[in-house]
């Protein structure tokens, strides 16, 4: 697993890519302003929505507002690409970082959390009227989608305080 | 006035001090993440807001948006709190840098635009009304400029500063 991931992180610096993001000088500020500006997307929306779950801005109806979650899928996909190209951009810096490993865990429990939600509760959920409390399994995956994206936020921002190898966690 | 006596008098402050210095991730790491979850509440939901009067979800009434109203304040005083302790800890950064002030005049652009969106169109828009006026969308097409403008002017002032703090020599 550790040569697997070791591999990734060296190929990843022969890329294209890689030279790019370090010899253009506006490449890696016009990655973070996308990335900053997806962030908002998919918070506006996909948040906007859990805090409905959660039981606040109760007089927006539920199905009517989940008609503003491609917003959040474009704003999700404008990440994934442009996160592409910092891990791309500086391998080292990010795969062998603890907040990256954890932001990493935080979007694959949000992605479980997602499935589950459309697989075994939305279809309960659609049907919720203005002013009414969603069921209680909505709520439980609203607040685990709210708590997965500050998670990833946070672990975002603390990226640049657990740079390698000048760090430590219980795992590294 | 001496500008650089201010920024060395608000630098050696014990709070701006306190952000900058502190070895606990509770101090400046938290205080900018904690603006990066702000920015997206605040932002986000307005620009959720903004898609909805464009004509999305058409399903949620026009009057329902001022129940967002909470969410962006709730965002806004979360950034204004925390914008004004990284402005405390790194003061000659900030205001020696014109795209600082273009942050804040955008977002003071996008709350006049806010104010004059529910004032106009989601406090005069009765329960059933589906379609707004052009005068609406040209109002939340500016609301999503100004916002974009100020994430991405607050994203470029990490590359666009001229002095970190006050040590420069400016005689």
């Amino acid at each position: 697993m550790d040569a697997l991931v070791h591999s990734l992180q060296v190929w990843l610096k022969t890329t294209q890519l890689y030279y790019i993001m370090n010899n253009v000088s506006w490449a890696w500020r016009t990655s973070e302003s996308i990335h900053f500006i997806g962030l908002c997307l998919l918070i506006g929306t996909v948040g906007l929505f859990d805090l409905r779950m959660i039981g606040l801005v109760k007089r927006v109806p539920v199905a009517a507002l989940h008609r503003l979650i491609p917003f959040g899928i474009l704003g999700y996909v404008m990440n994934v690409m442009t996160g592409i190209t910092f891990l791309a951009g500086a391998s080292d810096q990010y795969i062998y970082n603890p907040a990256f490993q954890m932001k990493m865990l935080f979007m694959g429990t949000a992605g479980l959390n997602v499935a589950v939600f459309y697989l075994a509760t939305y279809g309960r959920v659609a049907a919720t009227a203005p002013g009414d409390e969603a069921p209680f399994r909505a709520r439980i995956a609203g607040g685990v989608s709210l708590l997965c994206w500050v998670g990833v936020i946070f672990c975002g921002r603390f990226l640049t305080f657990y740079r390698p190898p000048w760090h430590w966690c219980p795992w590294c | 006035m001496d500008w650089k006596g201010f920024f060395i008098l608000m630098e050696e402050g014990g709070i701006g001090k306190w952000v900058r210095e502190s070895p606990s991730m509770l101090a400046f790491p938290t205080i900018i993440a904690l603006h990066a979850v702000g920015m997206g509440l605040l932002a986000g939901t307005n620009a959720a807001m903004d898609f909805r009067i464009f004509g999305f979800a058409r399903r949620v009434p026009i009057s329902a948006l001022e129940n967002l109203v909470p969410v962006m304040r709730f965002g806004f005083w979360l950034n204004a709190v925390s914008g004004v302790l990284l402005l405390l800890s790194y003061p000659t950064k900030a205001l020696t840098n014109w795209v600082f002030y273009l942050k804040l005049t955008l977002i003071a652009l996008a709350m006049v635009d806010t104010w004059l969106i529910r004032n106009q169109v989601i406090q005069k828009s009765g329960m059933d009304d589906a379609t707004v006026s052009a005068r609406a969308r040209i109002l939340a097409a500016l609301s999503l400029a100004c916002w974009a403008g100020a994430v991405v002017s607050g994203r470029l002032l990490a590359y666009t500063y001229i002095y970190l703090d006050s040590s420069f020599d400016v005689y």
